[in-house]
């Protein structure tokens, strides 16, 4: 009956080499599964660059701009917040945002203002801590949490505090500061949140 | 197995050729040929939408900046020539039209094209759009003989020119058409023109249309390698079989 | 490997014997031909169906407002969601084109026959069951289609005496099909309907394996002589399924793969038959499509639907009917009393009978698809009366179908059957 040696050989090779081009093709096959996972059109539409005006953004004031569905903090600083800032260093834990900080601003906003210019502060509203949204506590008085206050950010959440450039302070939980998002001039008075100077995304 | 191969094949060609009962009524629809394989004729096709189309008609499922994508477009040639309407790059084409102006002038709102030739096939769109004919009759002027009193103005005239009815002697019935004004193309030149609006729909119905083509060759030379390695590995394994 | 084998069966005492029970010490018969090859594709089908549809809720919307939005969604936002529509669509007809070759398969061969009955009856249910679970993910595009396709398929059951308008109004949960009808019929597509599908592919599959599987000559296997250069006591002409039927199933599937991607890639809507045009249209409950028919698959059955007519003030004896030309294929072991089982070596009018049964069904899918209002004026003139022309046509196939059962019943029943003598062992041909 069996009158035929079986190649092994052969058996083998076969078997092998189907066996990969199956694998190729399965893991090929998984790949459109794995990318569908990936932000839709949609997603990345919405999570386009974000344009805002800021003429009519008061000295002092704040304004939330919505980006990538997160919060994104733009302030017309006064010379009494900018000048506030140094001031509060040595209560910061990272006031030079080169130590744990260092990756939560781009190169260009890497400085004491935290900022491209100086008046402005771009930031994402978000507290390094757990990830509730900040209040804005702008003008420079005593508050119920923290009496030499000058100017900046308390989150409600677990009371973590940053000053107006969102440097976070020594002894809260909150362990950075908050981060800046890419973003550029358009004009004077135009701001683009999403692209650097250099049009980066 | 291989006696039943060409009976396999008989039965899917024959299948595919039977296909069913014509994609939208009417009878005698002229063939689009219609394509999405051409780049050039879908952007000149997009341009004769913007231009003539989208003043009216939206198409929602369809992304300013996948269209550019798609067709070779750049970022500055779609928001300079084609958008007009104010719409960020990243958003879908729709009409600018307030809903509530086009039920007033049209007695109904102008529907949406972005699934257009996927519900009456590009041959009647095609045809839709050729055969538009002055119409004293009718409130706009104009009537078609693909949509009966369609009630949308013949928005390519210029191109055209005005048709006009031949009738059947003694009835209401249309026996053709006949190009009395001509219009600033030629009837070839015009037919051209309005096979590159329907490629544009066509790919607007279903912009994977150009995915598919592209990956479906290597896939199915793919599919043809592995098989033939397991059929060698089977007929290897049944030599044991006696 | 061979260590983590053993470490595996250690802890789990009967794997090791379940995959030599189904798979290396499962005797197949040796002369399995083409019509064999349906069933491990029915559940690669299956396979694709479960995984595409897991991927397809990702990003679907099971609501009226949001639903025919979410599916262009899907084919144009979601990255690669194109390929998984598709492939789910083109896996619903080919499900269909598989599984009624599969069952025809059992006819050629009489698998139903003892002492398979029960293999067939678990089949049958599957078969409706897909049936229920391809109707209701018909529905979830909410396309013109979906929607007047629920609102006519549920008002079949309109027709069912006395309780008839409360049950329509009960399965819709509201007077039209609507958002409550399109979330249960959401919920049931994709959860409870997989479910039972899922359970009775494994008791088809445990009750062929307790009885064996039949094979093109219909000859007991098991029964025969015993011995074979793996098993002395395994049937002389079984192999194992495993590698012999794998490794073939294997080069199926890869045929198959190459005929789905085909479509899917180059005819996703295969002319209309797989995705309806008039299901580019949104559900729209003031515009009724042109052609109200259902997907190819549906056609044969719904067109005896239209075919019988209403009687004492009711339609009930149409959906009865359709309902009817399903059920007397599940008594199908009991009308058939053939001696023999394979085709090859019955009588004359079996073979006449189920070549005109074949015939009945594709002709009544024919005038399910309206192909017929279509062909009959080319071939017989546009001045017919195509009303008239169906009726006849159709009522005359519905007969057909229906006498078929008839004819079997007698032709086996009484005698009349002159069979060929069945070979001791297995034949093969190529």
């Amino acid at each position: 009956m069996a009158n035929e040696v079986v190649d092994h050989g052969r058996r083998r090779f076969l078997t092998a080499t189907t066996a990969v081009v199956g694998g190729i093709g399965v893991v090929s096959a998984a790949v459109p599964f794995i990318k569908s996972w990936e932000p839709s059109a949609r997603a990345l539409a919405a999570g386009a660059p974000v344009t805002q005006s800021l003429k009519k953004i008061e000295p002092g004031q704040q304004i939330v701009v919505p980006w990538r569905s997160l919060p994104v903090f733009i302030v017309n600083r006064t010379p009494e917040q900018l000048a506030a800032l140094p001031k509060q260093d040595d209560r910061l834990v990272d006031p030079k945002s080169d130590g744990t900080s260092s990756g939560q601003q781009p190169e260009y906003a890497q400085n004491e203002t935290r900022s491209i210019k100086p008046q402005w502060l771009v930031m994402v509203g978000i507290c390094t801590h757990l990830g509730c949204v900040p209040d804005y506590h702008g003008e420079m008085k005593p508050e119920p949490f923290d009496p030499n206050w000058a100017g900046g950010y308390y989150c409600p959440c677990h009371h973590s505090r940053y000053d107006i450039a969102g440097r976070v302070y020594k002894g809260v939980p909150a362990p950075k500061n908050m981060e800046i998002p890419k973003y550029h001039f358009i004009d004077d008075t135009t701001v683009q949140i999403g692209v650097g100077p250099k049009g980066e995304a | 197995m291989k006696r039943f191969l060409p009976a396999i094949a008989l039965t899917f060609g024959l299948l595919l050729g039977a296909q069913p009962a014509a994609q939208a009524e009417g009878e005698g629809l002229m063939s689009a040929h219609a394509s999405v394989r051409d780049p050039a004729s879908l952007q000149r096709g997009a341009h004769l939408f913007f231009n003539y189309c989208a003043g009216c008609h939206s198409l929602k499922y369809l992304r300013y900046s996948r269209m550019a994508d798609d067709l070779g477009l750049t970022e500055k040639q779609v928001m300079d020539n084609l958008n007009v309407t104010g719409a960020k790059f990243q958003e879908p084409v729709v009409s600018s039209m307030p809903a509530a102006d086009a039920t007033k002038w049209f007695g109904k709102n102008p529907p949406d094209l972005s699934l257009e030739v996927s519900a009456k096939g590009a041959d009647w769109v095609y045809t839709y759009l050729n055969t538009f004919y002055l119409d004293p009759s009718t409130p706009i002027g104009w009537n078609n003989t693909t949509l009966k009193n369609a009630a949308m103005p013949f928005p390519l005239w210029e191109l055209q020119g005005e048709q006009t009815a031949v009738m059947k002697p003694g009835t209401h019935e249309v026996e053709k058409l006949q190009l009395t004004t001509p219009g600033s193309l030629t009837p070839v030149e015009y037919q051209q023109a309005t096979r590159d609006l329907v490629n544009f729909l066509t790919y607007a119905s279903e912009p994977a249309a150009l995915q598919r083509h592209h990956y479906g060759v290597w896939v199915i030379l793919f599919l043809a390698l592995f098989t033939l390695l397991a059929y060698f590995l089977k007929k290897e394994y049944w030599k044991d079989v006696h | 490997m061979s260590k983590f084998s053993a470490w595996i069966g250690e802890r789990a005492p009967g794997l090791d014997a379940t995959y030599r029970k189904h798979m290396t010490e499962y005797y197949a018969p040796k002369n399995f031909n083409l019509w064999y090859y349906f069933g491990s594709l029915a559940l690669l089908v299956l396979i694709n169906q479960i995984v595409t549809g897991i991927f397809l809720t990702m990003n679907y919307n099971p609501s009226a407002a949001g639903a025919f939005d979410s599916v262009q969604y899907i084919m144009r936002d979601v990255q690669w969601g194109w390929l998984i529509r598709y492939m789910h669509t083109t896996g619903a007809s080919l499900f269909f084109v598989v599984v009624f070759l599969h069952m025809f398969r059992g006819l050629l061969y009489g698998s139903y026959q003892k002492p398979r009955e029960l293999v067939w009856l678990l089949g049958m249910l599957i078969f409706l069951t897909l049936m229920a679970e391809a109707f209701m993910g018909y529905v979830l595009p909410w396309g013109n289609m979906s929607f007047w396709g629920a609102k006519v398929i549920v008002s079949l059951f309109g027709t069912v005496p006395v309780v008839g308008n409360d049950l329509v109004e009960w399965i819709m949960g509201d007077f039209l099909p609507a958002d409550a009808t399109l979330n249960r019929f959401f919920a049931l597509h994709v959860v409870a309907l997989p479910i039972v599908l899922l359970l009775l592919v494994v008791l088809h599959l445990a009750a062929l394996h307790e009885v064996g599987s039949n094979n093109p000559d219909g000859v007991d296997v098991k029964h025969g002589p015993k011995g074979n250069r793996w098993s002395p006591t395994a049937p002389v002409d079984g192999i194992p399924f495993h590698p012999y039927y794998t490794l073939k199933d294997l080069v199926g599937v890869g045929v198959f793969l190459i005929v789905a991607a085909f479509i899917i890639f180059f005819a996703p809507t295969f002319g209309g038959w797989f995705l309806e045009h008039d299901n580019s249209i949104p559900a729209n409950n003031l515009l009724t499509p042109a052609q109200i028919k259902p997907v190819w698959y549906f056609t044969a059955f719904y067109a005896i639907v239209r075919m019988v007519p209403s009687a004492f003030g009711t339609a009930f004896w149409g959906v009865l009917g359709m309902f009817g030309s399903i059920a007397l294929l599940f008594a199908l072991p009991w009308i058939d009393g053939g001696k023999v089982r394979s085709i090859r070596y019955r009588g004359t009018g079996y073979k006449v009978g189920l070549m005109v049964f074949v015939l009945s069904f594709f002709c009544l899918m024919a005038l399910g698809m309206d192909l017929t209002d279509e062909y009959f004026p080319r071939i017989f003139g546009s001045g017919i009366d195509l009303t008239t022309w169906d009726n006849v046509f159709g009522r005359f196939w519905t007969l057909v179908y229906f006498g078929y059962f008839v004819f079997l019943w007698l032709y086996t029943h009484l005698g009349w059957e002159k069979t060929k003598p069945v070979p001791e062992r297995v034949t093969m041909h190529d």
